[in-house]
């Protein structure tokens, strides 16, 4: 069964060309003056290095390991994250600890080392998703370009100051020594 | 005039010469370079975008963008300048010329202001003084001059893609040139003569006596005419980057490619100086019988800018032709158009209107 595809019969005025010109013109003035008269702010243009969209909520962009209140990384190098990444660009190496003074049995672990690469990872949050502490988080930085290779392995204490400016708190290069236990563990 | 000329130790006539081609030359090589900006800034305003924006001069002095022209011309000075290895190095390198020199001198004799006598010479506002026997008929004679310069660059770069970029809009340019001269023609007989200063007279300065309210037919096609003329969309038939490349400028670069792309400013700077002539009253200010030179230089300015932007308004309003549509229309539209215009103005003529 074939289709009657229907011909729009012009008018007489549309078939002058003119009028249909002029219309189109008025068209196209409208638009100019409404772009012209438009403050830079509320133009649809966002002009980048001087201006920024704020990135929704749920943007998955640079991460941030999280920490406590004194600095400690809430990681507890359970690898989950390493295995559910897609990219295989997380490397975790792990360690013990001693919380506090109760050391006897209660070593706990962190990570020696946590790196991504962030020329491979692909942002799809997965590594978020898998992590049972809530530890890595994908937030809304997108600016992540670097002038070498290297500068994109991002370390440990890179990953966990990602944030840090923006969130008005200080960067840390060490694991502090906390002053409370996370965790009470009945004997 | 006269205190300048004594200190350059020439007679008033040389000194007001060369000050005009100066003003004028300069002028509107000036314009036509602005107007590369104004056409990328108005094109982004019709489209709601922005626009180049950022060139600064001193890296500081952003004034919207203004010194775009200027970094482009840099820029296009020091890039290498190639010629292609069959190319006919000769004519290769003639063609910016051919295109840009005819653009130019299509100006030429185009009145921009009123005749004012000063200390007893009588000085005219037009590069050619009025009565040098060619009057408006050296426009469009220097206006058909530039399908040299697009055929040449076109044929000289042996390119396959330009060739046929520059056989479309030469093609282009003749057909239209009937129609157009039609329509002219009919403004001479009106007028009575084809010098540019005895058309702006016979207009005089009522805007309803101008010849856009008598010839509004003959306005549409020289109007139309003109785009083809100036191988602009919706005619641009030398350039085509869907079918042939670039187009005649395929295969140039660097200063040359700038020169070519300046040429078609040029030449609708021109364009747009001879509508305003033709059809607008020229100088002429509305409801002033005598004004001052200065107002009259500014109204015909006006005037030709307005035309200059409504070829920009144009272009990014209206989609191109099918080639074949173009010359349908040329041939079947503006030039029975045209006919019909300088018949009519023929018998009311003849009626003793
Ligand atoms: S966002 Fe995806 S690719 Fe990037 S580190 Fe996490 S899991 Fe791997
Ligand atoms: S899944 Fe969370 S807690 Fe486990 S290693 Fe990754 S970041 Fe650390």
């Amino acid at each position: 069964m074939g289709v009657v595809v229907k011909k729009v019969e012009l008018s007489w005025l549309d078939r002058t060309y003119v009028w249909p010109v002029m219309k189109g013109m008025g068209i196209t003035l409208r638009h100019f003056f409404r772009q012209l008269f438009t403050p830079t702010a509320k133009r649809y243009t966002i002009q980048y290095p001087d201006m920024k969209k704020e990135m929704p909520e749920g943007y998955r962009g640079l991460h941030e390991l999280k920490r406590f209140e004194d600095g400690a990384i809430k990681c507890v190098a359970c690898f989950m994250c390493q295995e559910a990444c897609p990219a295989r660009c997380i490397s975790i190496e792990a360690e013990e600890f001693s919380d506090l003074n109760i050391t006897q049995g209660f070593e706990e672990k962190r990570p020696a080392k946590f790196s991504i690469d962030m020329l491979r990872c692909i942002y799809c949050g997965m590594c978020e998703e898998a992590c049972p502490k809530d530890a890595i988080w994908l937030r809304k930085d997108y600016e992540v370009a670097a002038y070498d290779r290297l500068a994109m392995q991002y370390g440990k204490w890179d990953l966990m100051n990602t944030y840090a400016k923006a969130d008005g708190k200080e960067l840390i290069s060490e694991d502090p020594t906390p002053s409370v236990p996370r965790r009470t563990i009945a004997m | 005039m006269d205190k300048l000329a004594s200190l350059l130790h020439t007679t008033p006539a040389i000194a007001w010469m060369v000050a005009k081609l100066v003003i004028v030359f300069g002028g509107v090589f000036s314009l036509a370079a602005l107007w590369t900006w104004v056409e990328r800034r108005g094109a982004a305003m019709i489209q709601d975008r922005i626009g180049p924006n950022r060139a600064a001069l001193f890296g500081k002095i952003k004034i919207i963008g203004l010194a775009q022209p200027l970094a482009d011309g840099i820029k296009f000075f020091f890039k290498e300048d190639l010629v292609p290895h069959d190319a006919n190095k000769g004519l290769f390198w003639l063609a910016p010329f051919l295109a840009l020199v005819p653009a130019l001198m299509g100006f030429a004799v185009i009145p921009f202001g009123r005749s004012f006598v000063s200390g007893g010479h009588e000085y005219h506002m037009a590069l050619l003084d009025p009565g040098n026997g060619m009057g408006l008929l050296y426009p469009l004679a220097i206006g058909g001059m530039a399908v040299y310069g697009v055929l040449v660059a076109a044929w000289s770069s042996n390119n396959k893609w330009a060739i046929l970029g520059g056989m479309r809009s030469s093609a282009t340019m003749v057909s239209y040139e009937i129609g157009m001269s039609l329509a002219v023609v009919t403004i001479f007989m009106t007028a009575g003569g084809y010098d540019p200063s005895e058309v702006i007279k016979a207009q005089g300065h009522l805007p309803w006596a101008w010849n856009i309210v008598r010839q509004p037919l003959g306005f549409i096609v020289f109007f139309t005419c003109m785009f083809a003329e100036t191988n602009r969309l919706p005619f641009d038939f030398a350039e085509g980057e869907s079918e042939i490349v670039a187009g005649f400028n395929t295969e140039y670069g660097s200063m040359k490619f700038s020169l070519l792309a300046l040429s078609e400013y040029c030449h609708l700077m021109t364009a747009s100086a001879l509508i305003a002539t033709l059809y607008f009253g020229g100088w002429q200010v509305p409801f002033m019988q005598n004004p001052p030179v200065m107002l009259s230089v500014a109204s015909f300015l006006v005037k030709m800018l307005f035309f200059a932007w409504v070829f920009v308004w144009i272009r990014w309003t209206l989609p191109r032709f099918r080639y074949d549509q173009l010359m349908h229309l040329g041939w079947k539209a503006m030039l029975p158009m045209s006919m019909v215009n300088l018949v009519f103005h023929a018998w009311r003529m003849s009626q003793g209107h």
